[in-house]
């Protein structure tokens, strides 16, 4: 007990500027083995995505279904072995080491997940699972740990009694709670959501939200926030990555993101979504055809083939990513004066040729 | 810890085989009262307003489970007018799927019952009555028989999940066809698919014939939400029930399947029964809305006045709770307290009173009775009875 508390503090000391750096991270699922079982052909579920987060932010993820979000939250975790580039939580990083040095730092990095119908074990009692965690990492004595997990019951808004209940006598919203209470229990840094409201009823939706806001400021913890649900993300989150197949297609402060949405994708996306106001009839952009399958992505921008600024150069050349305005990044040829003056360099040469 | 259980939802075997021999009874008496040759007298009805393509009068809709009589649709009236779309609103569990199951007589029996109330629909075939009125049937009283002429012609639905709607087993063509032939037996299998690659190119996708050709699997999910309304579309109905059709998909594809609603309503002139939980579709699309609750309709009205002067506390807080690209982040959230309440043995009695902040004395009396606001907006609270 005493050794993991000096360590606690000999790690605060160094206190690296972000909690959580994720350096051109890469993950490849194989599709395809050629005869003797080795992989040929990849679905680049995340595909150079790099971010950082500082102690006490959320970031936001947003994007269609089979964007990769959930894939990123998980090779965040180690859930999925990274295919290349670097997660590095708090100064170390986490991609080159042993499974068994990594359950150091599971207790830091919880995550939530989706379906609270799925995601609890329906024969243990609610009491049990908030405190299986907390008894396989010592976190507390065993003598004090009954409280203990009525504490954090509590501080989820879940009653005393309901230690000895099972999940299926449960709510939608009260399963989530129980979610977030299991999650907090190991005293967790950084919390990844994936999709924790999107199952759940409006009006206790916003209950959950408020929680995990309340949370948040109370234990100076950090989310990463996985929602296709933008009015959501807006809400809780303070700076934004936009995916689209694997990619990051924008990244910056909330706010200016959804003042100023530079990438025609991100542009569509918020423009996609209903306004709760019958009499403001808005002029909407709306995508023509589905989302390609990310097993076999189109060439040079991704977007293009749903695009309405689309030109020559993105169906031959992936957009670089550059920084528009301070911490405002965009992957679009249209921001890109640059690699357009080349494009049309080298296509008048050829001509000449 | 044991006195607790007992007062939440604790039965015991005594009870529980009172409550299983109850429900026995109970179905028995349902069942027989549907019977094959009935006098086509006995569910024909006079519309109200002809300009109605579907009343629903004090419906009441039971489940008889094991442990108790849940009445999932409890008093619930409303019309659909023609060339409308009337938008349904709630949480889950309300009320609002098993409203439009009623009307498709699609309710899984014997558990399932409609226990009372009509529900009418205005029909071409009927003609008029001696009052110079215009008959309707009656869906709450039809036989199945007679059903079968109406569902998937005149009143057709579409449903959440269009994964497990479609017959993965089928192609698309065989599915939109069995449409043609079921309504029109003596179509030729030539003009039943070109009426069906006519219904496919009509919703948008881009190479019908190669859909016509292929199974479900092989679509995406906003693809496959297309082959459902097509399928939908078929038969020329008066009425499309559309069950969440948008839940399942991302938000850009629903976009265009709104769209498309909107563009197939105007275009075919029928109405659309919407139902969802999404506040954002509804004012997107419905003309008029209802918001139901604990299975009653606590509030209706067009569109404009639900959205811009909700009376109902539900209403209100359902706004509210909902965050929109506007609102402020740094101030918490509105959210109602509490939880739906369970749906055995409700009280006679407000079922939102526990949650809501304008209780007040008047509200531990009878359930509130229904209050005119205008000619179009009713709500059923005590805030707003006549003083």
């Amino acid at each position: 007990m005493i050794e993991t508390i000096n360590a606690n503090t000999a790690e605060e000391k160094e206190e690296p500027a972000h909690l959580l750096e994720v350096k051109n991270l890469k993950k490849y699922f194989p599709i395809k083995t050629d005869f003797f079982g080795r992989p040929v052909e990849y679905l680049r579920a995340v595909d150079d995505v790099s971010f950082t987060l500082d102690r006490g932010t959320t970031i936001g993820i947003v994007g269609e279904s089979g964007c990769g979000k959930t894939t990123l939250g998980r090779t965040i975790l180690k859930l999925y072995e990274p295919d290349g580039g670097e997660v590095i939580y708090n100064g170390v990083n986490l991609t080159g080491i042993y499974k068994k040095e990594m359950r150091k730092y599971r207790t830091e990095i919880q995550l939530i997940f989706q379906d609270p119908y799925s995601s609890l074990p329906p024969r243990m009692t609610v009491g049990n699972i908030i405190a299986e965690a907390v008894k396989t990492h010592k976190i507390v004595p065993k003598s004090s740990l009954r409280s203990y997990v009525y504490d954090i019951m509590k501080k989820c808004g879940l009653q005393e009694q309901y230690y000895d209940r099972y999940p299926h006598e449960f709510s939608g919203g009260q399963r989530q709670r129980i979610c977030i209470a299991r999650a907090l229990a190991v005293k967790p840094k950084l919390v990844v959501c994936d999709e924790p409201v999107s199952a759940l009823d409006v009006s206790i939706q916003a209950q959950i939200i408020n929680l995990l806001k309340e949370l948040q400021n109370t234990m100076g913890l950090t989310y990463v926030f996985i929602s296709h649900d933008l009015s959501v993300v807006k809400y809780i989150t303070d700076s934004i990555l936009v995916m689209y197949l694997g990619n990051m297609m924008e990244k910056g402060d909330t706010d200016e993101i959804f003042d100023n949405p530079l990438h025609p994708y991100t542009q569509a996306l918020f423009s996609a979504v209903p306004q709760s106001d019958p009499d403001t009839k808005m002029k909407r952009i709306i995508l023509n055809g589905d989302i390609p399958s990310p097993a076999n992505p189109p060439k040079g921008c991704k977007f293009h083939t749903r695009c309405s600024k689309c030109m020559g150069i993105c169906e031959n050349v992936v957009p670089r990513y550059i920084e528009v305005k301070k911490n405002h990044f965009v992957a679009c040829h249209l921001y890109d004066s640059e690699a357009m003056n080349n494009y049309f360099v080298g296509d008048a040469e050829n001509g000449e040729k | 810890m044991s006195e607790q259980k007992k007062s939440s939802n604790y039965i015991s075997i005594k009870e529980s085989r009172k409550i299983i021999k109850e429900n026995l009874r109970q179905m028995k008496y349902y069942e027989s009262l549907k019977r094959k040759n009935l006098d086509p007298k006995s569910f024909t009805c006079a519309m109200h307003d002809e300009n109605n393509i579907i009343e629903i009068d004090d419906l009441h809709t039971c489940f008889f489970t094991d442990t108790g009589t849940v009445k999932s649709v409890n008093g619930v009236s409303f019309d659909i007018p023609k060339n409308k779309i009337v938008g349904v609103v709630g949480e889950s569990g309300c009320g609002k799927s098993v409203t439009s199951l009623s009307i498709m007589q699609l309710v899984q029996a014997p558990q399932g019952q409609v226990v009372g109330g009509e529900i009418r629909f205005n029909s071409d075939e009927l003609g008029i009555d001696e009052n110079g009125k215009k008959l309707g049937y009656n869906i709450a009283k039809m036989p199945t028989k007679e059903m079968y002429k109406i569902r998937g012609k005149d009143i057709t639905m579409i449903f959440q999940e269009p994964m497990t709607s479609l017959n993965p087993v089928f192609t698309i063509g065989y599915q939109l066809d069995e449409v043609s032939f079921v309504h029109t037996p003596d179509i030729a299998k030539e003009d039943a698919k070109k009426k069906s690659i006519e219904m496919l190119e009509k919703v948008g996708i881009a190479m019908p014939e190669h859909v016509y050709k292929s199974y479900p699997h092989e679509l995406s999910g906003g693809m496959r939400q297309r082959v459902m309304i097509a399928m939908a579309l078929a038969g020329n109905p008066k009425l499309i029930i559309a069950d969440e059709p948008t839940t399942a998909l991302d938000v850009t594809i629903q976009a265009q399947i709104l769209e498309l609603l909107k563009d197939l309503q105007k275009s075919q002139g029928c109405s659309i029964m919407l139902i969802t939980h999404d506040l954002g579709v509804i004012a997107e699309m419905a003309d008029e809305v209802v918001v139901m609750y604990a299975g009653r309709v606590i509030e209706k009205g067009t569109a404009h006045e639900i959205f811009h002067d909700p009376k109902h506390p539900y209403t209100i807080g359902l706004q509210k709770s909902k965050p929109l690209l506007t609102s402020p982040s740094d101030e918490p959230l509105f959210s109602i307290p509490g939880q739906v309440p369970n749906p055995i043995n409700l009280p006679n009695a407000c079922y939102f009173k526990n949650r809501c902040d304008k209780c007040f004395n008047k509200c531990d009396g009878e359930y509130p009775p229904v209050i005119k606001i205008s000619e179009t907006h009713y709500v059923s609270c005590y805030l707003y009875g006549e003083q």
